[in-house]
C-alpha cells in the first residue's frame, strides 16, 4: 500500500469527521433532550442517512457478502428480500405512533414510551434491560469484525488491537461533543462516502475481472448452483421463512434505530423515508451480494469463516492503493455510523432510563453523564473486544433474534388497548428465557419443529400476551384514555 | 372508509408482500428466465422488482393510513419537546 497516500486520505477523513463534531458541539445545547435526541428537529434526509448508516454494518460487505460467496445470489433475497418491505413498514407501524407518543408525552426511549404505555416501572425496567443485554454484545461484535476487516485489508500493517483503538477513539471524536447531532451529521457525510465508493468499487473490481456479463458467464460455467436457490441447503425454504423473522424486524427494535425515529421533525419527515427507504436497501445489498458472488471465480476456495473476507480480499487484491485506501475509508465509515449510534444509544438508556430510577437528573446533568457513560462503554467495549470471551459472542449470535422477539409487545401496546403490563412482560420474559434455552441448547433442536428458534419465540410471544392480557385485569380507562384517546384524534 | 377498515387493508399489501417474499414456487424459474441486463439472474433481478414494488406499496399505504397529526394534536405536543421533570 502507497503508505503516504493511505495516512493522507485517512487522516483527511479524520479531520472531516473532527470538524463535524466541532460544528456539531457549537449547536447543541446542554438538554437533554438536544444532546440524545437533536431537539426532536432532523429533516428526511437526515433521519433518511441516520437510518440508513446505522442500519448498514460490518455485516453487509462482510457477513452478507461471504454468505453470498457460499451460496449465490439467493443470498441476496435471503437476507435483504423481507427487509425490503418490511423494515421501512415498521417505521411506520411502530415508528410513527411511537414518534406521536414522544412528541406529546416528552418520550425519549423505548423503556419510556413502553413504560409509558402501561403506566407500568416494570415494564420499563423489562425493556431497559432487555435492550442493553442484547445491544451490548452486538456492539462487541461489531467492533471486531470492524477491526478484522480493516487488518485484512491493511495487509497486517495495522494490527487488531490498533484497529479496534482507531475505530472507537474515531467514534467518540465527535459523539461525545455533539450528540445525536454529531452522529447524525457524519451518518450523511459517511453514508454518501459509503454509497459512492460502493458503487465505484463494484465498477472497478468488474472491470478488473473483465465486465459483467463476462463474469456472470464464467459463472454459469464454473457454479451454475450459484443461480439457482433450490440446490442450496443454508437457504432452504424452512430457513428462508424463518430468517423473515429475524434481521428484518428486529431493526425498529435496535435502540439506535428507535431513537432516530423519535427525532424526526414532522410526521412528513418519516413517511419519505419509508417511501424511499426499499430501494436504498436493495441497492447497497445487491452492490454486496454481486461482489461475494464475483468473488467466489475472483479468489476461489474460501472455506467457512475466510469467506466471510472476500471483499476486502477483492479489493486488496484487484484495485489499485487509492482503491485500497478508499476501501479502508468505507469499512471504516460502516463500522463506525453503527458503533458511534449504540454507545451513545446505550448511554442515553443508561443515563436517562436506569440512573433516573435512583436519583433526580437534572438536564444538564443528564448531558455530563451521558458522555461520562460513553467513554466508560466504549473503554469496556475495546476491552472485551480484545479478549472476545465466548460468553459474549454466545449472545451476539443470537441478538438479532433476542430483538425481534420485543416486537409483539411493542405492537400491540399501539395497537391494543385490551394488552395489560402482566402480559406485556410475561411475553417479554418467557420467549426471551426459551430462545436462551434453545440457541444455548438447553431444549433439543426437535422442539422448534425444524424452524429458527426465533419463529416459535416470535408466536409464543404473540400467544403469550393476548392469553395473559385476558387473564389480568384491563387497564385503568384513563390510561387507556391517555395513549389510545389521543391516537384516536389522529387516526379517524 | 373507517380507519379499521383501512388498517385492514394495510394488513392484507403485507400479506401479499410477505407471500411475494416467500414464493418457493417460483425458485424452479431461476435456471429458466434469462438474465437480465445480461448479468443479473432470476434470484437477483426478483428482488430489484420487489423493492420497486415495495416502494409503490409504502406510496399506497401512506395514502391509506398514515394521516397527519391535525392541528389540535400538533398544539398539544410539548412545545420544546423537553420531557417534563
Amino acid at each position: 500500500m502507497n503508505t503516504t497516500l493511505g495516512i493522507g486520505i485517512l487522516f483527511a477523513y479524520v479531520a472531516v469527521l473532527v470538524l463535524i463534531g466541532y460544528l456539531g458541539a457549537r449547536v447543541t445545547r446542554k438538554t437533554r433532550e438536544d444532546y440524545f435526541l437533536a431537539g426532536r428537529g432532523l429533516g428526511s434526509f437526515a433521519i433518511f442517512m441516520a437510518l440508513f448508516a446505522s442500519n448498514i454494518t460490518a455485516f453487509t460487505i462482510i457477513g452478507h457478502a461471504g454468505l453470498a460467496y457460499e451460496v449465490g445470489y439467493g443470498a441476496y433475497g435471503y437476507v435483504i428480500g423481507w427487509s425490503i418491505f418490511i423494515t421501512p413498514f415498521t417505521y411506520y407501524l411502530v415508528g410513527y405512533r411511537s414518534w406521536l407518543l414522544g412528541k406529546r408525552y416528552g418520550y425519549a426511549t423505548q423503556p419510556q414510551v413502553f413504560g409509558g404505555i402501561f403506566n407500568s416501572r416494570p415494564v420499563a425496567l423489562l425493556f431497559t434491560v432487555l435492550l442493553l443485554y442484547y445491544t451490548l454484545p452486538y456492539l462487541v461484535v461489531s467492533i471486531i469484525g470492524g477491526s478484522l476487516a480493516f487488518t485484512t485489508i491493511s495487509e497486517g500493517a495495522l494490527p487488531y488491537w490498533l484497529a479496534s483503538m482507531i475505530i472507537i477513539a474515531v467514534s467518540l471524536v465527535y459523539t461525545i461533543p455533539a450528540g445525536l447531532r454529531g452522529t447524525v451529521w457524519t451518518d450523511i457525510f459517511q453514508g454518501l462516502v459509503f454509497l459512492v465508493v460502493a458503487v465505484l468499487l463494484l465498477f472497478a473490481v468488474a472491470r478488473s475481472l473483465g465486465g459483467f456479463a463476462e463474469i456472470t458467464g464464467q459463472i454459469m460455467v464454473v457454479n451454475p448452483a450459484m443461480l439457482q436457490r433450490d440446490l442450496s441447503p443454508v437457504i432452504a425454504p424452512i430457513n428462508w421463512f424463518s430468517f423473515s423473522f429475524v434481521n428484518s424486524i428486529a431493526v425498529i427494535v435496535f435502540p439506535q434505530m428507535y431513537t432516530r425515529i423519535l427525532a424526526a421533525r414532522s410526521s412528513d419527515k418519516l413517511k419519505k423515508v419509508s417511501l424511499y427507504y426499499p430501494l436504498a436497501l436493495a441497492g447497497i445489498f445487491g452492490v454486496s451480494t454481486l461482489l461475494g458472488v464475483w468473488g467466489s471465480i475472483a479468489v476461489p476456495g474460501l472455506v467457512g469463516k475466510d469467506a466471510d473476507y472476500i471483499v476486502p480480499m477483492l479489493i486488496q487484491q484487484y484495485l489499485t492503493p487509492v482503491w485500497t485506501v478508499l476501501g479502508l475509508v468505507v469499512i471504516l465509515a460502516i463500522v463506525k455510523s453503527s458503533i458511534d449510534s449504540q454507545l451513545l444509544s446505550v448511554s442515553h438508556i443508561v443515563t436517562d432510563d436506569l440512573l433516573t430510577r435512583f436519583r433526580k437528573v437534572s438536564s444538564g446533568q443528564a448531558v455530563f453523564l451521558g458522555r461520562i457513560l460513553l467513554i466508560v462503554f466504549a473503554a469496556a467495549a475495546y476491552y472485551i473486544a480484545l479478549i472476545r470471551p465466548s460468553a459474549i459472542l454466545n449472545i451476539a449470535a443470537f441478538a438479532f433474534s433476542g430483538f425481534s422477539i420485543m416486537l409483539p409487545v411493542m405492537i400491540g401496546a399501539l395497537y391494543w388497548p385490551r394488552a395489560t403490563k402482566q402480559g406485556a412482560c410475561a411475553a417479554l420474559v418467557i420467549p426471551a428465557i426459551m430462545l436462551h434455552l434453545w440457541y444455548l441448547g438447553i431444549l433439543p433442536a426437535a422442539t422448534t419443529l425444524g424452524f429458527m428458534p426465533v419463529f416459535p419465540a416470535f408466536i409464543l410471544a404473540i400467544v403469550i400476551l393476548v392469553v395473559v392480557s385476558y387473564l389480568t385485569p384491563a387497564p385503568d380507562a384513563g390510561q387507556r384514555e391517555k395513549i389510545f384517546g389521543f391516537f384516536a384524534q389522529t387516526f379517524k | 372508509m373507517t380507519f379499521k377498515k383501512r388498517l385492514t387493508l394495510v394488513s392484507l399489501i403485507v400479506l401479499v408482500m410477505f407471500v411475494l417474499h416467500n414464493s418457493f414456487w417460483l425458485w424452479d424459474l431461476d435456471s429458466v428466465v434469462p438474465l437480465l441486463f445480461g448479468f443479473m439472474p432470476f434470484a437477483f433481478s426478483y428482488y430489484i422488482g420487489y423493492a420497486i414494488l415495495a416502494v409503490l406499496a409504502m406510496k399506497l399505504i401512506i395514502a391509506l393510513a398514515w394521516p397527519d397529526p391535525p392541528g389540535e394534536v400538533i398544539d398539544s405536543f410539548t412545545s420544546d419537546g423537553e420531557k417534563p421533570e
